[in-house]
């Protein structure tokens, strides 16, 4: 990660890149990384509403008590970097994903279920790695950099299934 | 980690003049777009039209203005299609019919594959179709389109291996296509312990995919490996020029646009000198001795004259090669056959002539 970040710097010195990064502002770490935790959980307790797989229960379960930690970590992260904190609000997609889930009965929401977390945690993991890499709050940073080893636990459980 | 090394180095070696591209930062400022062009694009069908209109209702910004990392969050044409079959009481399930494992290929977190298999496989060996996915080589992965490689796996009885390979810019290209052979070379070593038959392997290939899937043919030929029967190249990138008639009469296409396919260009390249490469600009390539090969277009798309450019250089080099550009849909359609018509026959052209490649009556 440090020769990495180390050859990207050298490269975009070098390059005199013709516009420099844009990371994420503060505001719009907190609210992505809170939309997404909101959806993991509201997702996961739809599905523990049906669901007769003990394993999945299990995973749900799991998703629950570490997204609420990391929507945890995020606020007072937030709190430490003085920026403001909404409270989290689901994407309009992550509203159409849930409504989706809800439509599903039995197996196939099961199914559904295991499909939108393989999705949703791909792109979980690129904004938390994202922001641990460039971002400007030292707070919120750290608190992503925290987050990423745990949504990679859960991507690599979600590859077993 | 070698390679980020070895690619921080080639742009030092590099001289500033040609460093137009971006850096190896997800969080790169994208870059500006391109003169804008008046030409409007032709009408969408009806129910293309109805998948289209559900992008700004699900969130979606122009792509083209995002920095990849937020690019890669917003919704795909994929989530419109399924928010389309939801709202026509249509399940958005993945079909139960085929069942999926993901198994690692390499050492990166990103390199592995979903295997897709028929769920009541019998005992007798399976074609074997080494499927890419699309998405720039920047955004998208193999959850996004599952529709294409389930839907085969189902209709021809076949093993599908979807490949996820690393993205842009954190890795450039080549990087992509280094992934997609060192995949089709663990398939070849492989699939026969997953039940597929090698003497029945086909490649397939949506947009960046669609190029990687003619990439990985002629990497089979020329490592003299065992070749595919047969080559299914959707909407491909396979034309570096800029003048191509669909870069201006679809350049304010949806959901891919001409600025896009710059700035896709902008972050999986290193060098604007990248862009001639002959494994990006297929048209440029050596393209004798290549497998049978169907090339699916739309008409609503940008890219709709690399996909007819590549099959007229493909027969000037003595291959077999089928064509067709389905009208009134656009890119991305071919994995809306659920809901969108132009894509449900494109679909069933795919199968037929896959079939007919894996030597399948009925």
């Amino acid at each position: 990660m440090k020769l990495l970040m180390m050859s990207a710097a050298v490269a975009a010195a070098v390059i005199a890149a013709p516009a420099a990064a844009q990371v994420m502002t503060p505001a719009e770490y907190v609210m992505a990384a809170g939309a997404s935790d909101l959806y993991e959980i509201t997702s996961s307790q739809v599905l523990l509403e049906t669901t007769q797989d003990p394993k999945l229960r299990a995973f749900a379960q799991m998703m629950i008590t570490d997204h609420t930690k990391s929507t945890a970590d995020v606020k007072a992260a937030a709190a430490r970097s003085r920026v403001k904190a909404t409270p989290p609000k689901l994407t309009p997609l992550q509203q159409e994903l849930v409504t989706e889930l809800r439509a599903e009965q039995g197996t196939a929401r099961d199914a559904a279920y295991v499909a939108q977390q393989k999705a949703s945690h791909g792109q979980a993991l690129n904004v938390q790695k994202a922001y641990a890499m460039g971002g400007t709050a030292p707070a919120l940073k750290a608190a992503a950099a925290t987050i990423v080893p745990v949504v990679e636990h859960h991507i690599m459980e979600l590859k077993a299934m | 980690m070698k390679r980020h090394v070895l690619s921080g180095l080639a742009l030092l070696g590099c001289s500033t003049a040609t460093l137009a591209q971006s850096s190896n930062s997800v969080n790169a400022a994208p870059p500006p777009p391109p003169p804008a062009t008046a030409t409007q694009p032709p009408k969408a069908a009806a129910d293309m039209q109805m998948v289209l209109d559900q992008l700004p209702l699900l969130g979606a910004k122009p792509i083209e203005t995002l920095t990849p990392v937020k690019a890669r969050i917003q919704p795909s044409a994929a989530d419109a299609a399924k928010a389309v079959m939801r709202k026509k009481g249509m399940s958005t399930a993945p079909d139960p019919a085929v069942t999926t494992q993901d198994l690692p290929y390499g050492s990166d977190p990103m390199q592995y594959a979903r295997i897709y298999k028929p769920a009541n496989a019998g005992g007798a060996p399976m074609p074997v179709i080494v499927y890419y996915h699309g998405g720039g080589w920047v955004i998208a992965d193999v959850n996004t389109y599952d529709a294409a490689p389930r839907l085969l796996s189902k209709q021809l009885n076949a093993i599908v291996v979807s490949v996820e390979y690393r993205h842009a810019p954190e890795f450039k290209f080549p990087a992509q296509h280094d992934d997609a052979f060192a995949a089709y070379d663990w398939v070849l070593q492989n699939a026969q312990s997953w039940g597929g038959d090698t003497s029945k392997l086909a490649l397939a290939g949506e947009s960046a995919g669609g190029n990687l899937a003619v990439a990985t043919a002629i990497h089979a030929r020329d490592s003299n490996l065992t070749r595919p029967v047969h080559v299914l190249s959707v909407y491909p990138i396979a034309n570096s020029s800029v003048t191509l008639p669909s870069r201006t009469d679809a350049a304010n296409a949806k959901p891919l646009n001409a600025a896009m396919l710059k700035w896709f260009g902008y972050y999986y390249t290193s060098t604007m000198a990248d862009m001639q490469d002959p494994r990006l600009n297929l048209v440029g390539a050596n393209l004798r001795d290549l497998p049978p090969t169907t090339i699916v277009n739309a008409q609503i798309d940008p890219l709709r004259s690399d996909g007819e450019t590549l099959a007229a250089a493909m027969k000037a080099a003595g291959d077999k090669v089928e064509q067709r550009t389905f009208p009134g849909v656009t890119h991305e359609f071919f994995g809306m056959g659920t809901v969108v018509r132009g894509a449900y026959d494109a679909n069933a052209y795919a199968i037929t002539r896959l079939k007919a490649a894996f030597g399948i009556r009925n």
